[in-house]
């Protein structure tokens, strides 16, 4: 045994280069011991330290994106670790994401008598797991990564221990999460044996690296076994991001799950899945783009498909945006597959996700806010006279659900439009016809829960007039910001332009 | 080399047919036994490969631990014997035929093209290579404590975290009634 060698990988690990995942991972613990020691009295202000230090974090992240734009990308830990400007970017995103389901999780366990400390905590390992996992570049790496975060995502969705609702979404959870695990595990499994058989061109000794991987499966792209692996960590990854025929968790799992947690799911988690999706593609699995890109192409044209025509009757509206998410997800599918021909593709598939955030977001936090008691059971009905009831959030509603189905002046729709670019550079006129018919289908369901927030209902006048939700200033202030930024970053895209591009 | 061979039938045998068993028996209990041996298949096929820290971590910790605390739960939640939902005849057949289609078809692909050229199987000798073959608990520790020393850490928090996620989901959420005055 060669001992030299080991202490050149100890002195390779720079661990301050995670700062941002340590200090997510530190945060969690603080919040923990304070529970623990903390007299009972005053508990009451650990979540709220919670969004403080995570939106402290959220500015020196950005702060640093900002400062070292541009500098080049290396590799850390040994090559287990890709750092980028890219992924500083990223790491910004899953903040700011973790940073709003904390604010609906604050709305929400008002409503609620749950444990709060634990969740901030679970979500915080999550956060920090995405960010590791995006940025991974090792399977050993990526699979630890990817399974902390859905191990912590069946406890989040399973939160809501008093509803049979999220029980059974978490069982749900848990048993479709371990498959597509024992799936993409395989995967890894066959391609690591197959990448270290001596008799192979290019074999390597670790071939769970994707560097190495890639140059061996730029050598034997066609062989039988490389194929069967790379088919299975796809398929693995597809149930992350919700495709068909990986879909069938979603309606279930996002009804149940608490609002908070549906918001994580539907953003963060998503978003996770398409940059791994990504890093997969572009990086050891680049040379196969003969299976991938037909294959890709066809659950992009059956997601976007499925997830429309699924959602149009849908009256329960967790379910509706879980399958419009669906819906969300074949369209990026359509930027993942242009980005084998169009070196921007992945930035505009990051620049649909942002907008996917701030226009889900916004529906969410409404959502949180005009949920009852029963968090499972928000139907389309509830809405009726919610513009009578609170013009802000008639309002925010209107303002996220046109920035999903992308209409102009609202950021979705330069979303759409830059995926759409890319499609048709990359000349994939089909995908680009049916993801089309898919924004158009998609109007007649966001704009039918419009409707019920805005026209649908007729009242005699001598009825009493509809309860007024109360909303303090902090929560228009947040709702609004949100709303603000879907019509701003609509109109003058620089800034995110110049952040991505 | 035939012992090798026979053995690794053996073994591999045992591992599916027992996994197979644990899929189809009705009795939690022996569900549970079933694994334990499907198991001891593996750390058999772990040792014909050399991996003999493997084969050693498997029994100690899966059929030994594992398996164990598994039968506690099953054993304390005392389950009744619960009816039995079949599934129905046109899924089970489609499944089963979609099942065999997909073995038979990898399995003519992977004899149809050279795609796993054999090896025989030996410990490949590579002095420069400190992760090459872990054979050794002493390897093992030193890979674990050098290059992946983050998933290690990771991994660490992967366990806190869900240790905190079970106590909130088993904690009974219900209150006990506060005295009141009058109780006093």
């Amino acid at each position: 045994m060669n001992a030299s060698a080991f202490s050149v990988f100890a002195e390779n690990n720079q661990w301050s280069v995670l700062w941002p995942e340590i200090s997510l991972g530190l945060i969690a613990l603080i919040l923990l011991l304070l529970d623990c020691f903390l007299p009972k009295d005053k508990r009451s202000f650990v979540p709220g330290l919670a969004v403080f230090l995570q939106g402290g974090l959220f500015l020196a992240v950005s702060v640093f994106f900002i400062e070292s734009r541009g500098m080049d990308a290396f590799y850390a830990f040994n090559g287990l670790i890709y750092m980028s400007s890219f992924g500083s970017l990223l790491r910004a995103f899953f903040l700011l994401s973790s940073l709003l389901v904390s604010y609906l999780a604050l709305v929400y366990f008002k409503k609620q008598p749950l444990p709060r400390t634990e969740f901030f905590h679970v979500m915080l390992i999550v956060t920090a797991a995405m960010m590791l996992l995006v940025q991974s570049a090792h399977f050993v790496m990526f699979f630890v990564a990817l399974e902390t975060v859905t191990i912590g995502f069946y406890v989040l969705v399973a939160y809501c221990r008093t509803s049979a609702f999220s029980l059974e979404a978490g069982l749900k959870y848990l048993i479709l999460g371990a498959l597509s695990s024992a799936l993409l595990l395989f995967g890894i499994v066959l391609l690591y044996g197959v990448a270290g058989n001596p008799e192979l061109p290019a074999f390597t000794q670790d071939s769970m690296s994707f560097l190495s991987l890639q140059t061996f499966i730029e050598n034997n792209a066609h062989n039988a076994l490389v194929q069967l692996g790379v088919l299975l960590v796809i398929s693995g990854v597809a149930f992350k991001i919700g495709a068909v025929p990986f879909q069938i968790w979603i309606p279930d799992v996002y009804q149940g799950a608490p609002t908070p947690v549906t918001a994580f799911l539907a953003v963060a988690s998503k978003t996770a899945g398409f940059m791994v999706l990504l890093n997969l593609i572009q990086g050891p699995f680049a040379s196969m783009e003969y299976l991938l890109k037909p294959l890709l192409s066809a659950v992009a044209v059956v997601t976007i498909l499925f997830g429309n025509m699924a959602a149009l009757s849908q009256q329960n509206l967790k379910r509706l945006m879980g399958l419009s998410g669906v819906a969300h997800a074949g369209y990026l599918l359509v930027g993942v597959v242009a980005a084998f021909h169009v070196h921007w593709a992945p930035l505009a598939v990051l620049f649909y996700l942002i907008t996917y955030l701030l226009g889900s977001f916004a529906v969410f936090g409404v959502m949180a806010h005009v949920a009852g008691e029963q968090d499972e059971a928000q139907e389309l009905s509830d809405y009726q006279d919610l513009a009578q009831r609170n013009t802000t959030l008639a309002s925010v509603l209107t303002m996220g659900l046109g920035s999903l189905a992308g209409i102009p002046p609202l950021v979705g729709f330069i979303g759409k439009v830059l995926l759409f670019i890319a499609a048709f550079r990359a000349e994939l006129y089909t995908l680009l016809g049916v993801s089309i018919l898919g924004v158009v289908i998609s109007i007649y369901y966001y704009f039918g829960w419009m409707r019920e927030a805005f026209f649908r209902s007729w009242h005699a006048p001598q009825e009493a007039p509809v309860a007024a939700i109360p909303l303090s200033g902090v929560h228009v202030f947040i709702l609004g910001l949100l709303a603000m930024l879907t019509l701003l970053l609509g109109l003058f895209q620089n800034v995110l332009g110049w952040a991505l591009f | 080399m035939i012992l090798p061979d026979v053995l690794f039938v053996l073994f591999a045998s045992l591992t599916l047919g027992a996994g197979l068993l644990v899929v189809l028996s009705r009795n939690t209990v022996t569900a549970a036994l079933l694994v334990v041996l499907s198991f001891v298949g593996i750390s058999g096929l772990f040792l014909l490969l050399d991996a003999t820290f493997l084969a050693a971590l498997q029994i100690l910790v899966y059929a030994g631990a594992v398996m164990v605390l598994f039968l506690f739960i099953v054993m304390l939640l005392d389950v009744e014997k619960t009816s039995h939902i079949l599934p129905k005849k046109v899924s089970l057949v489609l499944s089963v035929s979609a099942l065999l289609v997909m073995v038979i078809g990898v399995t003519y692909l992977l004899m149809e093209s050279p795609s796993l050229p054999s090896v025989d199987l030996m410990p490949l000798d590579m002095p420069d290579a400190p992760l090459g073959f872990p054979a050794h608990a002493k390897a093992f520790g030193y890979a674990l404590f050098t290059k992946y020393l983050l998933p290690l850490q990771t991994v660490g928090f992967l366990l806190l975290m869900a240790m905190v996620g079970v106590v909130v989901l088993s904690k009974s959420t219900a209150k006990a009634p506060e005295p009141t005055s009058e109780t006093k």
